[in-house]
């Protein structure tokens, strides 16, 4: 058995934006690191035991496949809270993250739940929150810029003062386009809706999960990767969103 | 009104003049001016075609199907309009019609043939009447600029519905096939037969994965590539349609030679997606009643166009200057390479500029894992352009050793440093804003490289 074991949740349907790369850049820094690490590809009806799950992925889909995700979740929903509530590292991408809250209501009005894990709720717009993105997060108590790209209908308003977003939007829109709130931080839990893909742009987002993972097995990791190129394309980015 | 349409024609025209005196590649301004002078300026230069319009749109192979069949239409001794690369939107269109046109705007031509931007299609279908829209294929292609694939199939289904229009259709692509059932016209289907090249199972991350009609998932006997293939739904009657025009006895080495129907066609493009072009192309030049003989010759003789396989010599080396856009042809592009056992030096030039798309992240789509394949043998890869560092991050990421990727963000740098890599050929990648700049540098590289040994035996 690997090392670590990473579950992509239901990539038949939930696979919109190149989110792969974020499990390609997982992946490739736990053997850099010394440790083997398998991607298991869960699909709908399969069973789910967190137990032996290190960290849970799940990309973005379309309404109608959002809608068949939810239907499955739905039904494993307990399971689920308590596995994030115990602190099982997760990463969850614009669709996935608008299936944790109280509801999406979608372009013709309707309501279609939500897994009410948090207290949010996202409205669908036909116009769409597109471009590149900025924000600033505290991870283990340090403060770092994360880029990426954002390209979502729904916008996202928090119903509780309690919860926390992943990070302060510098340039561009975020949950919502208004409040400045970017994604939701809960344990070791991310839900954003940047793409981009995030993780290989933003070493220190990766590295967050994989201490994260490690921990929990009690085991520290101590090796610096070298980052010189990860750290290259972010700057890039950055200087394009703020000119210097 | 007549009046109107001379003095749009003049204004066009000046523009076009002007620009050609300052060394502009724009194909925008004549168009736009002259439509802003009379807006129903293309409609009216589109009554003096008197044969035929066509339409020819898809995600990928615009560019090369349009420029083929040109060049098809044009061996026959006919007269053409034709929008060159990168102006296929409403108003490049307009240029290309100010431009062939005389100044009272009463020159006939035989055709029309119109490359033509998906989001365009509606539009443009308010102003001319086409006979024929070519669909070479559906990818997921500057997903920021149309939000999805689904919402572009529907415009055009919507644009072309309760028209007289014929549709030639690729009856490998399921996003394309389904265009008879809603709109009712009637399709001309083109598509392989199978080949050597075909996979039973596909890795990579595609599209159309499920039936249009029921949802279901799609199940395949073969891959030609990416979505392009032998497909049934698992559970109502979808499938591929019945072939007219039918590709088979493919060979892709050293370059394309295979069959559409009884005809043979060699050419000296390569890549299972040029298969497909070419298909296209004869496909379409069969339905408008050119002869065999006149489609082999054009085919034979035609060199590829910028940044579709351009070849330069320097410094001795091959060198291949290759737009990408899409995972889908970025794949393509890295499979051909296999076809060279020669080792190589890769160039990739990533820009975020509105042409290109402003979401560069469909390069973690493409499976640039490839590159590191020891079959392929690639020895540098110089990442060039606005998002250097994204390609970067993606080949070291795909297995490539960080020591052998270099960052050089200007063009003019990185072109230098890929020439002088220890691969035997170098392959030049770019995406659409970078094309331009990329092939002008190649070309004074080359010129220089030619000169240089005759100044030495002077010298001498």
């Amino acid at each position: 058995m690997a090392d670590f074991i990473i579950a992509h949740m239901y990539p038949d349907l939930m696979n919109l934006y190149s989110d792969r790369g974020n499990l390609i850049c997982l992946e490739k820094r736990l053997n850099w690191y010394g440790y083997s690490c398998e991607i298991k590809l869960v699909s709908p009806g399969d069973n789910s035991d967190y137990k032996n799950i290190d960290m849970l992925f799940m990309g973005s889909g379309s309404e109608r496949e959002q809608g068949l995700v939810y239907q499955e979740l739905i039904k494993k929903a307990d399971q689920l809270k308590a596995a994030i509530d115990d602190g099982l590292p997760a990463l969850f991408i614009a669709g996935a993250y608008q299936l944790l809250g109280n509801s999406y209501i979608d372009s013709d009005g309707t309501n279609l739940g939500g897994l009410s894990f948090f207290d949010f709720y996202t409205r669908s717009s036909k116009e769409r929150l597109t471009g590149n993105i900025l924000i600033n997060t505290v991870l283990n108590e340090q403060e770092l810029s994360v880029v990426g790209f954002e390209n979502h209908g729904g916008r996202t308003y928090f119903e509780d003062s309690k919860v926390k977003p992943f990070g302060t939007v510098i340039s561009g829109y975020g949950n919502n386009g208004e409040d400045k709130t970017e994604g939701i931080f809960y344990n070791n839990l991310i839900g954003t809706y940047l793409h981009g893909p995030l993780l290989p742009k933003n070493p220190s987002v990766a590295d967050f999960f994989i201490n994260a993972m490690a921990l929990r097995k009690g085991i520290e990791i101590t090796t610096k990767l070298n980052d010189d190129i990860e750290n290259y394309a972010h700057e890039q980015i950055k200087d394009k969103i703020l000119p210097s | 009104m007549k009046l109107r349409v001379i003095l749009a024609i003049l204004a066009g025209k000046l523009v076009i003049f002007l620009s050609r005196i300052l060394g502009n590649q724009g194909t925008a301004m004549p168009g736009k001016l002259s439509r802003k002078i009379y807006p129903g300026i293309l409609s009216a230069l589109a009554k003096n075609i008197t044969d035929e319009i066509i339409i020819v749109t898809g995600t990928n192979g615009k560019t090369t199907t349009t420029n083929m069949i040109a060049e098809i239409i044009k061996e026959k001794g006919y007269t053409v309009v034709h929008n060159k690369a990168g102006s296929n939107m409403i108003i490049g269109i307009t240029s290309a019609f100010i431009q062939n046109t005389n100044l009272t705007g009463t020159k006939k031509f035989n055709y029309a043939l119109l490359e033509t931007d998906e989001a365009n299609v509606p539009l443009l279908l308010k102003e001319v009447k086409p006979r024929v829209v070519l669909i070479t294929n559906f990818f997921a292609d500057q997903l920021d600029r149309f939000g999805a694939i689904d919402y572009i199939i529907n415009l055009i289904k919507d644009a072309v519905r309760n028209t007289d229009i014929e549709l030639v259709l690729n009856a490998d692509d399921p996003l394309v096939t389904h265009f008879h059932h809603e709109t009712g016209l009637h399709c001309w289907y083109f598509g392989f037969s199978d080949t050597e090249y075909d996979n039973t199972s596909s890795t990579e991350n595609r599209e159309g994965r499920y039936c249009v009609f029921c949802g279901h998932e799609l199940n395949y006997e073969r891959y030609h590539y990416a979505q392009l293939g032998k497909f049934h739904c698992s559970a109502c009657t979808n499938k591929n349609p019945d072939y007219n025009f039918i590709g088979h006895n493919l060979k892709m080495r050293p370059s394309i030679d295979f069959q559409v129907n009884n005809i043979r066609i060699t050419s000296p493009y390569q890549g299972f997606y040029n298969a497909y072009n070419l298909l296209a192309t004869v496909s379409l030049a069969k339905l408008i009643g050119i002869e065999d003989e006149i489609i082999q010759t054009a085919l034979a003789k035609y060199q590829p166009q910028a940044g579709r396989m351009e070849k330069f010599t320097i410094n001795g080396k091959e060198t291949i200057l290759i737009l990408v856009k899409n995972p889908a042809g970025l794949n393509q592009t890295m499979a051909t390479m296999k076809y060279y056992a020669t080792s190589k030096n890769l160039f990739l030039a990533l820009n975020d500029n509105a042409g290109d798309g402003r979401d560069i992240s469909w390069i973690w789509d493409a499976d640039v894992e490839m590159i590191s394949d020891k079959n392929i043998a690639v020895k540098k890869v110089v990442c060039s352009g606005l998002r250097s560092g994204d390609f970067a991050v993606r080949a070291k990421y795909a297995g490539i050793n960080p020591d052998d990727i270099i960052i050089k963000t200007p063009l003019q740098e990185g072109i230098k440093a890929v020439v002088n890599g220890p691969g035997e050929i170098n392959y030049i990648l770019s995406t659409y804003s970078a094309l331009f700049e990329t092939r002008k540098i190649l070309t004074a590289m080359e010129r220089e490289n030619t000169e240089t040994p005759k100044q030495l035996t002077a010298e001498a």
